[in-house]
């Protein structure tokens, strides 16, 4: 059986307050785990220890206790790193270098060179549509250039395993339902992705778990859609049915028992009308 | 906080090791004349505070510039005790700096001497002279002073026996500067000559220096100086040497 | 996208990924001008050579030595501290640094990458500015050489070498080659220890205060171990003293400028001797700084 993508058991991570005899407990007893090939959604309010978690993940932070794994290795090994491509949230990278140079940089750090390093940054550059701006310097960057910028760098060494902290936060829609096409397109080639994110439609559209943080604690965990169906009500959307079908059913509900809830028009999503207007 | 107090632990573990490295290392450069200047409270009080610090911090060589240039001004003014002030200081800072040493004895050997000597203010001869025969003392101390701080360099007794021989009535001085500055290779080439003709002026000395002088013609390739044949001429006379082994012998005689 | 996987078994040092952040930071600083204090340094040669025609040719050359290589020895080492003060909190602050250790990179191995950037930085500035005070020396040497035989108005070519030799004695020696030396040596020294100085410090700021003070106590650690081994003096101040010494580097070894442009030469042994101990700093301040590093919170 493959080892988990993600494997994290009792994790907690205690920060001392310097020169008080208090500590912060930002992450008690963390367990989950996350197999190839899924999306997750680490989700919870500030402070509820969804970065402190990346952090240990990646190694860059010790955790008190507990221990995590990439892959079946130890995460705080530089070896496990090989198949992590992260992205941080609101990265700045190297403003004087171009978008070329940038991910000539990432591909070295992880060992490639030469002509195949060359041709990785140029399919990557294509890849996230930056292949015009290969020659600006990321300091002429829009957030939205810098983002996908983050997530060419996060793919150059082809890691099996993508983790992204608000990879949509600042960009508008346009932008942001480019990213969510990518992760989309990552997704469907067996790519494990961790993510984080505010933007509850997003995760919604995107993962097919989710984990829910408060307080350092896993709250909730589960599939998405499973989490998120209310079990005991049933939707219907008709198209074109007249007032009377509409009695009728209302009438055949009430004699079986059953309340009716609510009868609404159903909503477009209010992305989808901005995309459909400003087009 | 932890790995704080172990990084100081081994910075002190490292500095008692290196301690003794660090000194032999001192040493070795003291010996081949580095860091020979005297940075003391007495040349802070003089220089100022923050001419000291950039003193400290590598700078000698350009506060000993800017302390020269005020020298040179001092100099166009005639301030001879600011002169000498100044280049206390100057060859405090940069004591293996033989041009410091030789222009602050020529300042005042000679220019403050004579100006000394020359002084309208002064009406009475003697104080005049007085006052000339201290600054040409003083001009001889810079000298002793730069070779104590210079023992590996001939310019600085080439000097002394320069100041010495025109300023004084101490040939013996000078002749002994004179042939010091002579045993170093880079020497002008005169030293030799010079330590003689002094030593021939000086009274129980006339043996040596005819020794001296006899060496130096013998190994003459060109017609010999008149100065040497002159000295020669006056030792075989002072040491009444017989006539038929002198070099210079006298009138009617065959040479 | 390509799916064949690409990169190589992991390294466990590997030098492409020192190079590779070693020449980013080099690119990096390059990038942000700070070249451009090279243009005050040809400001100072530039009055350091031309202005002081009043003073005899042997005390202008010497004032030209002083200042270019004081300016020298003070632009090496600024440059040495402010390049390295800001690279740790800078790719903290703007979250590179999680981009960077979440590839597989040792943190020791960016550390080390970091140092040799501003390391080489300092090198091609040091040989730049000894480039420019030589060119600028050699100049002034042939306009007075030219200047002075004219005055004299000398004809035998005897004397005329004579006027030369003087003068070129008084200009460039090989002798100043070391002590150029010397200079990168502090430098990299301070580059190593301003490094230390910004894995624990809180600000930049900080980090700079404190190297500048380490710059000043050091310069004073041949005094201090004078009076900790003279046996005088109260016993507190003497330890204080010994202390001093110990902690701080002894900086003076490394003004070596001074007392060669006097006249003095140093001879290759002990050179070597001091070259070994300058590099003895680096490396410990560097093995020091990966100790602060290696478990930083992030």
């Amino acid at each position: 059986m493959p080892d988990p993508a993600i494997s994290i058991r009792n994790l907690t991570k205690v920060y001392p307050i310097p020169f008080k005899r208090e500590r912060v407990t930002a992450v008690h007893d963390l367990t989950l785990s996350v197999e190839p090939g899924q999306v997750y959604g680490l989700l919870g309010p500030n402070g509820s220890g969804k970065s402190t978690t990346m952090k240990v993940l990646l190694g860059l932070v010790p955790a008190s206790s507990g221990s995590t794994q990439i892959f079946g290795r130890d995460s705080a090994l530089v070896a496990s790193h090989e198949e992590v491509g992260y992205l941080p949230e609101n990265p700045y990278f190297y403003k004087y270098l171009t978008g070329e140079e940038t991910l000539r940089f990432y591909g070295k750090l992880c060992g490639l060179s030469g002509s195949a390093l060359r041709d990785r940054a140029r399919d990557l550059l294509k890849l996230v549509g930056l292949e015009n701006a290969a020659d600006r310097r990321l300091g002429g960057y829009s957030k939205g250039m810098l983002q996908r910028i983050g997530l060419a760098q996060a793919l150059v060494q082809e890691p099996r395993l993508l983790v992204l902290d608000e990879p949509t936060a600042g960009v508008d829609p346009a932008g942001s339902r480019e990213i969510r096409d990518l992760i989309l397109e990552f997704k469907s080639r067996g790519m494990t992705i961790l993510l984080c994110s505010h933007l509850l439609g997003q995760v919604q559209e995107i993962c097919d778990r989710v984990g829910i943080l408060h307080n350092g604690r896993l709250v909730r965990e589960g599939a998405l859609e499973s989490l998120i169906a209310i079990e005991n009500q049933t939707q219907l959307i008709f198209e074109n049915a007249s007032p009377d079908l509409l009695a009728r059913f209302e009438a055949e509900a009430a004699a079986c028992g059953a309340r009716l809830v609510e009868k609404t028009k159903p909503h477009t999503t209010l992305e989808r009308f901005f995309l459909e207007v400003t087009k | 906080m932890k790995r704080i107090v172990i990084v100081l632990v081994a910075l002190l573990v490292f500095g008692a090791a290196k301690f003794p490295l660090e000194k032999s290392i001192h040493d070795a450069h003291r010996a081949a004349y580095f860091h020979g200047a005297t940075l003391n409270l007495t040349l802070r009080e003089q220089i100022g505070q923050g001419a000291f610090l950039a003193a400290l911090s590598g700078f000698r060589g350009v506060i000993a510039d800017i302390l020269s240039l005020q020298a040179n001004e001092a100099w166009e003014n005639t301030q001879w005790s600011r002169v000498l002030f100044l280049y206390n200081q100057i060859t405090t800072l940069q004591p293996r700096l033989t041009l410091s040493w030789e222009m602050g004895a020529w300042y005042m050997a000679f220019d403050a001497a004579q100006a000394a000597l020359d002084d309208p203010k002064q009406p009475r001869q003697a104080l005049r002279e007085k006052a000339r025969r201290e600054f040409i003392q003083q001009g001889r101390e810079l000298l002793e002073q730069g070779i104590r701080n210079n023992p590996d360099r001939y310019v600085l007794y080439n000097r002394l026996g320069f100041v010495l021989m025109h300023k004084t009535n101490d040939h013996l001085g000078a002749s002994q500067a004179y042939a010091k500055a002579a045993e170093f290779p880079d020497c002008m080439g005169y030293e030799k000559r010079f330590a003689a003709y002094e030593l021939s002026l000086v009274p129980g000395k006339e043996a040596e220096a005819y020794a001296l002088l006899l060496q130096l013609y013998r190994k003459e390739e060109r017609a010999p100086a008149p100065k040497l044949l002159s000295r020669i001429k006056a030792m075989e006379e002072k040491l009444n040497i017989p006539p038929e082994q002198r070099v210079c012998k006298p009138p009617g005689r065959p040479q | 996208m390509n799916t064949q996987t690409l990169q190589p078994r992991h390294q466990v040092f590997s030098p492409a990924r020192v190079s590779a952040i070693a020449s980013n930071t080099l690119l990096e600083l390059i990038r942000q001008k700070v070249f451009y204090f090279l243009l005050i340094f040809a400001l100072v040669l530039i009055g350091a050579s031309f202005f002081m025609g009043f003073l005899r040719p042997e005390l202008q050359f010497q004032v030209m030595k002083d200042v270019s290589l004081g300016a020298m020895s003070v632009f090496t080492w600024l440059l040495a501290v402010l390049a390295t003060a800001m690279l740790l909190p800078k790719d903290i602050e703007e979250r590179t640094l999680y981009t960077i250790l979440a590839k597989p990179v040792p943190r020791f191995e960016y550390l080390l990458g970091k140092l040799l950037g501003v390391l080489l930085l300092l090198a091609i500035s040091t040989v730049v500015m000894s480039g420019m005070f030589a060119a600028t020396l050699y100049l002034k040497e042939q306009i007075t050489i030219a200047g002075a035989i004219q005055e004299s108005k000398l004809t035998d070519p005897a004397q005329i070498a004579e006027v030369v030799r003087n003068i070129k004695a008084s200009t460039f020696s090989w002798s100043l080659v070391p002590g150029v030396i010397a200079i990168y040596l502090k430098a990299a020294i301070f580059a190593a220890l301003t490094l230390l100085i910004s894995t624990f410090a809180s600000s930049w700021i900080f980090t700079i205060v404190v190297s500048v003070a380490v710059y000043l106590i050091g310069h004073l650690v041949p005094v201090a171990r004078e009076y900790a081994e003279s046996g005088g003096g109260a016993w507190f101040a003497r330890d204080l003293c010994g202390l001093i010494a110990r902690l701080f580097p002894d900086l003076q070894l490394f003004n070596l400028v001074d007392d060669i442009v006097a006249g003095n030469a140093i001879a290759t042994g002990i050179f070597l001797q001091t070259v070994g101990l300058g590099c003895l700093y680096v490396a410990v301040y560097t093995w020091l700084a990966y100790l602060m590093f290696a478990k930083k919170e992030l």
